[in-house]
Order: C-alpha cells, then structure tokens, then sequence
C-alpha cells in the first residue's frame, strides 16, 4: 500500500488521538502520550496498515515523528 | 482455615497481574486485524479477566481482602525487556511471562497446607494457562516466515533472560512475604 510521509502521519495522529497538527517532524514521540503503551498500539497499527515491520531494534534510532515516518515510508513495499 | 498475610499479598499480586494481563491484551486486541492471532488474543484477555475475577472471589471466600498493589509484575517484566514493537515480540514475551506464571502456580499449589480456596482457584486457571502457552507457541511458529526463526528465537532468549532478572528482583524486593514458598513441596514432604 502507497502511502505519503502526510498520510503516516495522520494515521499516527489518529491513533494516538491527539490533532494532527501536533504530529510534526520534530515532536519527540514520548511527548506526543503520556501512556507509553499508546506508541506500541500505533506502531502496530502502522505496521498492519502498511504492512511492514518495525522492531525493538529500531526504538535505538527513533527518537521523532519524522524519523518514525521515513522508516515507515521507507519499508513500504513497492506497488 | 485462613491464609496468613504474607499469602493474602501474593493471592493480591496474583489478581492485580491477571487484571493488568487483561488490559494489555484487550488493547492488542482491539488494535490488530481479523485474524486467528486476533482470535486467540481476544480469548487470552477474556480469560485473564476471569482469572483477575477468580482471585477476587477466591480472597472474598478466604475472608479476605484484596491489597491493593501499585505495580505489577508486568510493569517491571516491560522494564527489563523493552517494550514490544511488533505482534511477534508481543507474543515472544508472551510465551515467556505465561510459563513463569505456570511454573509459579505450580509451585504455589504445591505447598503444603494450602487453603482449598487457593487450590481449587489455581487448578481453575490452570487449563488456560496451559492453552495460552500452546496457542502463543503455535502463533510464533506461524509468524516465522514473516519474522524468521532467528530472529524469533533471539527475542525469546532476551526475554528470557529477562524474566530470570526480574524474577530473581521480585524474590529479593519481597523477600519476607514470598519466603513461605520455599518451603518443602508436598513431593518432598
């Protein structure tokens, strides 16, 4: 399934029940929820929509938004 | 027959991890898409939800009441493994933390002098917990393609040894009230 940057990150907004105008690049994803579990839930949301995976090894380099969403775009499979 | 006070907190710790179980797998289950790992998930909530009842009950039969925990077991289970990020390290830290929990019942029923409340309660939980563990084990195997089965016995064994770390963290923090489970089993007696 092809999908933009601005569309992951409505969809991470719509999980995350916050305004997407919050979910910018720079925002730090903790920030976004004070209830971790909520990340869980939208990373697996993000993975069953677009059918990719994202693991704990990827939690090392994933502090924002932004990078949560080109690593997400970036594992989409083409077609 | 009463439960003394050291047992009455681990029946508590009990209640409050199966009830803390229940919504960890009711969020996952609300999240994922149809599916037999959705199927399976759903059941496994709705039983730790009727576990979570069954040691309300099984206190209120004692004539008890539950303590009242502010963490549990899962909180600190999440601490030392990481937070899972995808279905199969779910269910990977899944298959760990439910043979904890088997071998811990175990251990617990086979006491001498259990109060027959807390016997007939865990004989009640125990043919779930012994599907949760086949179900998640089948559901792993299932994901292997996906996943791969390097992968997936990598992140057992991180959790594994995790579990080792804060099971030996909980014996050590609650030294005094879980002493009564070292006692000679009923085998040995």
């Amino acid at each position: 399934m092809a999908a933009t940057l601005d569309e992951i990150r409505a969809l991470m907004a719509e999980v995350l029940d916050v305004p997407a105008s919050r979910v910018t690049d720079d925002v730090v994803l903790t920030d976004l929820v004070s209830d971790s579990f909520r990340l869980v839930e939208m990373a697996i949301e993000l993975q069953e929509v677009y059918d990719v995976v994202l693991g704990q090894a990827d939690l090392k380099d994933l502090r924002t938004v932004g990078q949560l969403a080109a690593l997400v775009h970036s594992r989409i499979p083409a077609g | 027959m009463e439960v003394s006070e050291d047992e009455l907190f681990l029946l508590s710790f009990y209640r409050t991890s199966e009830i803390n179980g229940s919504l960890f797998f009711g969020r996952l289950a609300r999240v994922l898409r149809p599916s037999p790992i959705q199927h399976d998930l759903s059941k496994h909530f709705a039983d730790e939800a009727a576990h979570a009842w069954y040691w309300t009950e099984c206190i209120d039969r004692v004539g008890a009441r539950p303590m009242k925990l502010s963490e549990a077991y899962q909180d600190q289970y999440l601490e030392a493994a990481g937070m899972p990020m995808n279905l199969m390290e779910v269910l990977a830290i899944t298959l760990v933390f439910e043979g904890r929990v088997i071998g811990q019942y175990r251990q617990h029923a086979e006491l001498p002098a259990v109060h027959p409340e807390v016997r007939a309660t865990i004989e009640r939980i125990m043919d779930d917990e012994r599907w949760h563990l086949k179900w998640v084990r089948e559901a792993l195997a299932g994901l292997e393609p996906k996943y791969g089965k390097e992968q997936i016995d990598a992140t057992l064994a991180r959790n594994r040894a995790a579990d080792r770390e804060v099971y030996a963290h909980t014996l050590a923090e609650f030294e005094s009230r879980l002493s009564f489970l070292s006692a000679p089993r009923e085998s040995e007696a």
